[in-house]
This record gives C-alpha cells, sequence and structure tokens, in this order.
C-alpha cells in the first residue's frame, strides 16, 4: 500500500507540473505565433534558433516555434498528417519534392504563392539569383524561396590519395579518363579499399541517374510534355557503367556497398575511409570534414565539362503554407532567413550557399564552406538549366533504388533493369 | 447464493463500469477502423480529399503489386521462424531455470533484460552497427578462423535472419510465462511417475508439455499477433528502405512506405485491414487446433 | 557424502551454465554500456568491451540534447507520459475487467470476444483518423492523445490479463461482501482490487515499458521541441544531412534504460506471482 501511495504522491507532483507548464502557453493571445518546420540535426538546430533569436529582437511581439525533426523522412511524415488534419505549420523546409505539393501535385496543394507577398514588398525578389526564383515558379507562381545553391559533385580523399602516392585526379575529366584513372588508383589502394563509391546506393539515388540522363541529352523529365526522354537503352547503359566499374573492382560489390547506407556522414563510406571518392552536395561538405581527419576536396563530374552536363539547384525551399493564419509574418520571416545578412550569418551555407546578393555579402565562416564555393566557382560554366524533377520523388527514389540494387546483386539483367526504369518512370509520371 | 438478477437497474448499473471503455472502443476503435474501412476503398494522398476508386487498391495489392506479396512472405517467414524458436528458447531456458537456484531472482532479471530494451531505437541502431560488414560479430568470426564472413545486414540472403536473431534474443517474456506455467505444475506429478519408471523425456511429453499447453496456446497467439505487427526494427536496421533488396520490408514497414511515403493512405488502409484478416483467421485456427483450451466469455 | 558433492557439482553445473549464456544474452547491452564510454570516432573500431580510450564526454554533451532543450526536459516529459498512462491504465482497465469478469450484463459475450479482436488491430491504422479526432479538440502539443485513449480503457491487453486474474479469485468473496452490504463499487474497490495486486503490477510495468518506446505517436502529436521525449530526442541524434552523434546516442541510450531497469527490478516479484495466479492453465 505504501508503494502505492508513494507512486500516487509523485504522480500528483507531476502532473502539477504538466498543467503548470500547459497553462504558461496560455497566455499568448496578442503574440503572433509562427511554426516552423525543417529537418537536421544538433549543428543546424542551434543555428535555426540563433537565427530564431535574431528575427524575434527585430519584432517583438512576434513568436518563432521551430519544430525540428531528424530526417526528411519523418519531417514529412509529421508534416502531411498534420496538414492532413488541418494543423499544419506556417512555414515548412522542402527539398525538390516541392513540386509534390503544389496545385495540381500528386500529393494535394500545399504551398502559396509568393510573388503578391513580393508586390507587397513583404519579400524582397530583386537582390536574389534568378535561377533561384525560376527554379521554384511553376506557371507563373513561385511556390518556394530557396535556402541556398548547391552542386553535386564527386568528393575525393585527398589525404587517402596522396598517402598510396597517386596523383590527384583532375578536376575536369572525361569518362574515359576518368575510368583510367579508377583503375590506376585501385591498384595502388589497400585490399578493402575502392577507388571509388557505388553510387547507386545512395538514398537520393535519382541524382547521378539525373546527371548520366543529362548528359546523353535525354532528360528525366519535362513538366511541358509530361513526358520522359530516356528509353529503356539508356537506363541499360548507366546500369553497364557501373557493372563496368563492378567487374574492374574499382567500386565495391554489391552487398558491401549496401552496407553503407550513405544517407549522412557516418554511413558514408568516404567517411569510413573505404571509398577515395564519393558523391556529395557541395552544401554537406563542411558536415563531412568535420567527420574526418582526412582533408576531402571536391571535383567535377566526368564529362561535365564538354557538355554542361552539371546543373546548379537549390537545395531546399521555404514554402508558406496556404492555409497559415499568419501569411504576412511567415512571408517577413522567411525574407529574414534569406535575404538577411545577420540571418546569413548564422545560419552559414548548412542549407546551401546564400542566393541573396546582400546576404552574400557577408562571406562564409569556414574554409570548408570556402572549399563549396570555390568548386562552384569552377563548375559553374559546365552547367545547363536544371531538368524538371520526377513526380512522386520519393516513391521514385526508393524503387530507383530497388532495381539498382536488383541488378548490383545480379538478380537481374541491365537490359530487364533498363527496362523496369522507363516503366517506373512512366509510372510516376502518370501518377 | 443467488446469482446476480438480470434485471435492468443491474444491466445499467453494470454497463457504468463499462462506460469508459465502450466510449474508447466507440469514438478511438471503431470510428477510426470504419474511417480506414472506407480509405480502403479510395485513393487518398493525405492533403487532398480522398477519391473513391472502389476494390482497385485490392486488387492491385494481390495482382500487380510484387512489393506486397514480397512484404507478404517476408512477414511470414519472420513470424513463422522466430515465433517458435522463441517459444522453444523460452522452454528450455525456462526449465533450467525451474529449480531451486540460490539467484533466481537476478538469473531472470539478466534473461529479461532484452526485452526490456524491445522497442528502442538505440538496440536496432546497436545491432545494425553489430551485424555489418566490419561490425562486431564479424570481427569476432574472424578471429576465431572465418577468413571472409559476409555482410550480414546487407545481404539480402542474412539480413532478414539478423532481424530474426533480434527477435528470438527478446525471449524474456514468454520465458516467464513460462517459468510460471511449470512452477505451477505440482512436483507430485513427476515424483509419482519417476517412482513409476519414467524418465526425465517421458516425463516431458507426459507431464511438462500437456501441463503446459495451454500456456503455449497464449504465448504462440501473443508472439504471432505482436510480430506480424512488427515495425521498429526493421525500420530503424533497414534505414526505414526495407533493404538490401526488400529483404527485410515487413509487411508493416511496407504499409508505413505506402501510406506516408508513396502517399497512397487509401492503399496503406486496405492492406491494415488485409492484415487484421490475416491475424484473426490464423488465430482462429489456432483456437480449433487447440481445441478452444481457453475460455471465452468472461463469465463462469 | 558422494551423492551430496554430485547434487552440488550439478548445482554448480547449472549455475554455470545459465550464466555463460545470459552473459551471451547480454553481450548487446554491456557493449552498449561500454561504447557511452568510449571516444565517439573509436566506438566502432574498438571491439573490447573495455575502452581503450575512455571518456565520460559523451554523457556531457549528450544531455545537453540539441542544444536549446536538454534531455533534463525530454526524461521529464516521457516520465510525465508514462507516469500518467499508467494510472489511467490501473484505473480503467481495472474497472472495464471487473465489468467483464464478474458482473452480468446483456451482450457480455459478444463485448468480450470485441474487445478480444481489437487487440489484433494493426496500430497504423487507427493513426490519420484519431489523429484528426484530436486536432478537432485541440489536443496536439499536449500530453492527451497519450492518456486519453489509457483512460477510455483501449489496452485490451491489459483487460485480458486482468480478467483472467480476477477469474482466478473465489466468487465467494464477492458474495460475503454482498451479505456484509457491499454494492458493486465497494466490492471492486475494498475487496477484489487488493487481491489483484499482483496483475495491476504487472500492467503497471509494461504500461510505462510501452509508453516509454512509443516513438511513433510521440512523433506526430509532440512538434514543440520543448515537449520532445527521450525516443524522439535520441532520434536526433540520428542527423540524416550530417554527422550523427554517435557517443552522445548510445550514452543517453543507457540512460533512458536506467527508469525501466529500475522499475523491473523493483517490481520483478510481484510480476512473477501475477502470470502464475491468471489461471491461464484453464
Amino acid at each position: 500500500m505504501k508503494k502505492i501511495t508513494m507512486m500516487l504522491v509523485i504522480l500528483l507532483a507531476v502532473t502539477t507540473l504538466v498543467f503548470a507548464a500547459g497553462a504558461k502557453e496560455a497566455q499568448k493571445s496578442d503574440t503572433v505565433t509562427l511554426r516552423w518546420a525543417y529537418w537536421g540535426g544538433e549543428a543546424r538546430i542551434e543555428r535555426s534558433e540563433a537565427a530564431i533569436k535574431i528575427f524575434e529582437a527585430q519584432n517583438p511581439g512576434v513568436k518563432v516555434h521551430q519544430e525540428p525533426s531528424g530526417g526528411a523522412g519523418d519531417h514529412f511524415v509529421k508534416v502531411d498528417t498534420q496538414v492532413a488534419a488541418g494543423a499544419g505549420p506556417d512555414v515548412i523546409n522542402m527539398g525538390g519534392n516541392y513540386p509534390d505539393y503544389i496545385p495540381g501535385g500528386p500529393k494535394g496543394h500545399l504551398t502559396l504563392d509568393l510573388f503578391p507577398y513580393a508586390e507587397q514588398g513583404l519579400i524582397n525578389l530583386d537582390v536574389i539569383d534568378p535561377g533561384a526564383i525560376a527554379y521554384a515558379t511553376v506557371d507563373g507562381a513561385l511556390y518556394g524561396l530557396s535556402t541556398g545553391a548547391n552542386m553535386p559533385a564527386l568528393v575525393i580523399n585527398k589525404s587517402l590519395i596522396e598517402r598510396v602516392g597517386a596523383p590527384l585526379p583532375p578536376v575536369t575529366s572525361s569518362y574515359a579518363e576518368f575510368r583510367q584513372y579508377l583503375i590506376d588508383l585501385q591498384r595502388r589502394l589497400p585490399s578493402g579499399v575502392y577507388a571509388m563509391q557505388d553510387i547507386g546506393v545512395l538514398a537520393s539515388n535519382s541524382t547521378p541517374f539525373g546527371y548520366w540522363t543529362g548528359y546523353n541529352g535525354t532528360p528525366l523529365y519535362i513538366a511541358a510534355e509530361k513526358a520522359t526522354k530516356v528509353t529503356a537503352a539508356d537506363a541499360k547503359r548507366y546500369l553497364d557503367l557501373f557493372a563496368d566499374y563492378r567487374s574492374l573492382g574499382v567500386i565495391p560489390p554489391a552487398d558491401i556497398a549496401a552496407s553503407y547506407a550513405e544517407t549522412n556522414a557516418d554511413t558514408s563510406m568516404l567517411v569510413a575511409g573505404k571509398a577515395a571518392i564519393g558523391f556529395l552536395w557541395t552544401n554537406q561538405v563542411d558536415g563531412y570534414q568535420q567527420a574526418m581527419v582526412d582533408e576531402i576536396d571536391l571535383i567535377e563530374f566526368p564529362g561535365a565539362a564538354e557538355r554542361n552536363a552539371l546543373w546548379q539547384t537549390q537545395s531546399q525551399v521555404y514554402t508558406i503554407n496556404k492555409d497559415s493564419p499568419n501569411k504576412e509574418w511567415a512571408a517577413k520571416f522567411v525574407d529574414f532567413l534569406v535575404n538577411s545578412p545577420d540571418a546569413a550569418a548564422v545560419l552559414g551555407t548548412d542549407r546551401g550557399n546564400s542566393v541573396s546578393s546582400i546576404a552574400r555579402a557577408v562571406g562564409v565562416s569556414n574554409p570548408n564552406e570556402q572549399k563549396g564555393l570555390d568548386y562552384m566557382a569552377v563548375a559553374g560554366p559546365h552547367t545547363m538549366p536544371e531538368n524538371d524533377h520526377v513526380p512522386n520523388d520519393t516513391e521514385f527514389n526508393s524503387t530507383l533504388f530497388l532495381i539498382y540494387q536488383r541488378v548490383a546483386f545480379g538478380q537481374i539483367s541491365t537490359a530487364q533493369g533498363g527496362q523496369e526504369i522507363v516503366d517506373l518512370l512512366n509510372r510516376m509520371i502518370e501518377k | 447464493m443467488t446469482r446476480p438478477q438480470r434485471t435492468v437497474l443491474n444491466n445499467l448499473s453494470s454497463y457504468a463500469f463499462l462506460l469508459p471503455w465502450l466510449i474508447g472502443f466507440f469514438t478511438l476503435t471503431v470510428y477510426p477502423m470504419i474511417y480506414s474501412l472506407y480509405l480502403s476503398f479510395t485513393h487518398y494522398a493525405i492533403i487532398a480529399p480522398p477519391r473513391f476508386i472502389g476494390w482497385s487498391n485490392y486488387k492491385v495489392m494481390f495482382t500487380s503489386d510484387d512489393r506486397f506479396m514480397n512484404s507478404l512472405f517476408v512477414t511470414l517467414r519472420f513470424v513463422f521462424v522466430s515465433v517458435p524458436l522463441k517459444l522453444i528458447f523460452a522452454l528450455i531456458v525456462a526449465m533450467i531455470m525451474n529449480r531451486k537456484l540460490a539467484l533466481i531472482g537476478f538469473y531472470r532479471a539478466i534473461y529479461y533484460i532484452p526485452t526490456l530494451l524491445g522497442g528502442s531505437v538505440a538496440i536496432s541502431v546497436l545491432w545494425r552497427r553489430l551485424f555489418a560488414f566490419d561490425g562486431i560479430v564479424n570481427i569476432i568470426l574472424r578471429n576465431i578462423g572465418w577468413a571472409n564472413p559476409p555482410s550480414w545486414i546487407s545481404n539480402p540472403k542474412y539480413a532478414l535472419s539478423t532481424l530474426i536473431i533480434l527477435a528470438v534474443w527478446q525471449f524474456g517474456s514468454p520465458m516467464i510465462i513460462f517459468l510460471a506455467g511449470l512452477q505451477n505444475i505440482p512436483r507430485e506429478y513427476y515424483e509419482a511417475s519417476s517412482i513409476d519408471g519414467a524418465n526425465k523425456v517421458r516425463q516431458f511429453f507426459a507431464i511438462t508439455l500437456p501441463g503446459l499447453s495451454p500456456i503455449i496456446l497464449f504465448n504462440f497467439i501473443m508472439q504471432m499477433t505482436s510480430s506480424f505487427q512488427a515495425f521498429t526494427q526493421a525500420f530503424i536496421i533497414s534505414g526505414g528502405n526495407g533493404g538490401p533488396l526488400d529483404s527485410t520490408m515487413f509487411y508493416s514497414l511496407y504499409l508505413y512506405l505506402k501510406g506516408w511515403g508513396f502517399s497512397e493512405m487509401g492503399y496503406a488502409s486496405a492492406m491494415a485491414w488485409v492484415l487484421l484478416l490475416i491475424i484473426g483467421s490464423l488465430t482462429a485456427i489456432a483456437f480449433k487446433i487447440s481445441g478452444g483450451l481457453v475460455s471465452y466469455g468472461g463469465g463462469e | 557424502m558422494k551423492k551430496q558433492t554430485k547434487t552440488l557439482l550439478s548445482s554448480l553445473a547449472m549455475n554455470a551454465i545459465i550464466i555463460i549464456i545470459g552473459f551471451a544474452m547480454l553481450y548487446p547491452v554491456l557493449w552498449l554500456f561500454s561504447a557511452s564510454f568510449k571516444v565517439p570516432n573509436t566506438i566502432f573500431t574498438d571491439a573490447s568491451l573495455i575502452p581503450k580510450a575512455f571518456t565520460l564526454n559523451n554523457y556531457v554533451k549528450g544531455w545537453r540534447g540539441i542544444g536549446i532543450y536538454g534531455f533534463g526536459t525530454f526524461f521529464a516529459n516521457s516520465f510525465a507520459i508514462s507516469l500518467l498512462s499508467v494510472v489511467a491504465n490501473v484505473i480503467f482497465c481495472s474497472i472495464t475487467a471487473y465489468a467483464f469478469a464478474r458482473l452480468e450484463f446483456v451482450g457480455k459475450r459478444f463485448w468480450f470476444g470485441i474487445m478480444l479482436v481489437t487487440m489484433m488491430l494493426p496500430s497504423h491504422v487507427t493513426t490519420i483518423p484519431r489523429y484528426v479526432l484530436f486536432n478537432r479538440f485541440g489536443w496536439i502539443n499536449t500530453f492527451l492523445p497519450f492518456i486519453v485513449p489509457k483512460a477510455l480503457a483501449t489496452d485490451a491487453f491489459f483487460i485480458f490479463l486482468l480478467v483472467q486474474f480476477i477469474r482466478g479469485l473465489p466468487r465467494e468473496l464477492d458474495e460475503s461482501a454482498v451479505i456484509d452490504g457491499c454494492n458493486k463499487w465497494t466490492i471492486y474497490l475494498k475487496i477484489l482490487m487488493p487481491l489483484t495486486v499482483p496483475a495491476l503490477i504487472t500492467t503497471v510495468l509494461f504500461t510505462f515499458l510501452w509508453t516509454w518506446d512509443d516513438f511513433f505517436n510521440q512523433l506526430l502529436y509532440l512538434t514543440r521541441p520543448e515537449l520532445f521525449t527521450v525516443p524522439m530526442g535520441l532520434r536526433l541524434f540520428l542527423d540524416s544531412s550530417g554527422v550523427s552523434s554517435w557517443g552522445s546516442l548510445f550514452a543517453m541510450s543507457t540512460l533512458s534504460l536506467i527508469p525501466c531497469f529500475i522499475l523491473f527490478f523493483s517490481l520483478q516479484k510481484y510480476f512473477v506471482r501475477g502470470i502464475a495466479t491468471t489461471g491461464i492453465k484453464g
């Protein structure tokens, strides 16, 4: 009996605490509250909080509540469920999947058109790079404001390559040169270390595949035509390319590749020291470098220069919930995050290189971020306008990953894989 | 003494005790169930309103969705391998511990600890690292002479087995229940049969198993029901993708992926109903086979 | 003499076997514990259980959580939800179990069967409709979505357990109580519940454990970091865009297991007794 009494007492104490906390929340009737949902870890959360504090100081009477999730997966599950119940956040970060949420998109219309708010002077678009605005503009409406630009790149473990006495790869090369380089490098590497990671085993699988199809002049998706230009033969050649690398031993066999999910720095083969070359987005350089003792640097995808096959894209976009009760303040907040030099100073290039000329004037705070900028300076000219994103992004990536694995594990042939990829593309477009 | 009268007043006051459950049942169980049944006949992308499409979801599931059939087989394999193994280990260890041991409380606790950790994120993360190509398990295996052990967690042939091991590792719950059941079988039965010349094996089959049979049934049904719904471990260990090659794509994981990942909540709802029917049928079969050892009604 | 030695030896052997198997069972847990004291980038390279590079920093850093809110907050939230859920379940599941086990009313068999069926429902099915409902009540970012279902006895597992247990108690107790002038409520509270303590303790333990680990629902209903719970805090260490903080993850995971251990150890003896007397043997 005594034990139960003790427990009840503890309970009473806790309950009072809980309700007291609840009561504190209640007295905010005259303040404006904004809810901002995004994904990221410790470092990004701290940066975002710092930016929020600056905004709140500049705008008394406005409170911003951040709602971070560990990963993009959790983030969208949460946001989708909340929105379905009519309780979505005001500002929502999205990635290349934002087209899923525009009018007519597969998930339903969630994102607000920002142009009217720019006209009202709440958002300053004049200082933003035109490419960044074009990125999120569909049918004359702007659905998101870029958090920062980035480019796909290949990342090299400089220290490792130098240690085995090999020359560094050229920043720019052709596919033939690159292949030869991989072979030469592999010869010098110790057993268990591979020249390059298997790029098909990535969470954001469609990017290397998108590069390849762009390089071939057969884009993955053309929104205006609602069609893909990729044929089964093209897709097969992509799979053959990696089958070739695999047979040469310059990329790991399927099961070893599969053990590195490559979702972040610590599921990365490169960071684990088992691959000399890998795939990275420029805004990830800082995070990855901090996880490694060896020095890393960026080089272009092979063939980028000869066909301008690379592209500059926006890492993420800030979108505003079309049903937000505080649209004007949300717009001001988004403008602050993108254009304010104070915000840029604390946010850094964590979500991409700033696309706002006034924010950029602040410069970057650390040499890792500078590497990203240097790369973009070199690779910038070797770009074409970004191709449209395939709709149903999540499902596309997930299924592409599966097909790729089937080929890698030898379950199906590259020809069959090629056909399945094309079928998948068409299915995603029809949906 | 007479039994309580089935008067109206009596019924009402009884129902008063049942009220919380009834409210909960209708608002939090029945309403969502009916709503999800309705959703299973629609295409529902979560944000846009549901769109009626008839039996389409069910048709696709059983005729053209390979990943669905795969997830069903993966789950069936998981359930029908891990549950018997779990029960067997639980029984063996319970029998070993069914003696007057000095530290019985301590031992019981040790064997129960893995179950305590059950759904925790940390254990799943840990498991993934333990069975990775360069993980601890392989380090140990290499030390005892196996030169080239495979990468357990990322090889489609073995990935599911690591999850089965994780499930079987947590045999603590059924073990404790077996232990209690064993301690309830009167010692006299064993002593009497000893005198009659029965050896340990005979005793096991003639006394222990029959005595435990209701508990075996209970454990089997409880474990089967929860195994069918296994989610967290597969989710974290495979990084959410059910890989490699969908070899760890549990039914619940595919449901989650379809519903939230691919925005096909209608399809996911259909999957949930199919699962309910499967579990229900298997449970009914289990009861039938066991000859209805556990009585259903709350009455005497 | 010889027989005594034989029994002693066999008993020692038995104990030895149990301990060895027990050690193998516990190995992953021991590994987790030792990893929490290792310097982060040695965690996956150092295979031994004794850290070669020892540090307490994981605990210090991990406790800070995500900077703006630390594990102090997360633990407080987890405790609040779990303890309140325990109280709700104990009270309301036992009331419902009493009704099923002891009271007579029309349709009893039917409702009991239905209740058993609800145990087989995959929880994902009810997620969105419940979310819609709770949102309409304005319960997002409160603890109510976790506690109210418990208070409405939706955990059929415990109802079933308690029903089995109560059935094992002789009806004569009820009957003599009626003679003494007790009504249904007093029978429940004063006679049956004190004798059901072992099964109630079982309910306490399992409710606490399952609520403590319920990541998915906590993810959906708690969006403000100040309300985050321990599993959500742990998830935040597994960042998908940068570096995961393995050291902090393992340190905080170890800490999160401690309340569960303590609860289990202190309730152990009731727990086994509880299962033994549920009359499952039929």
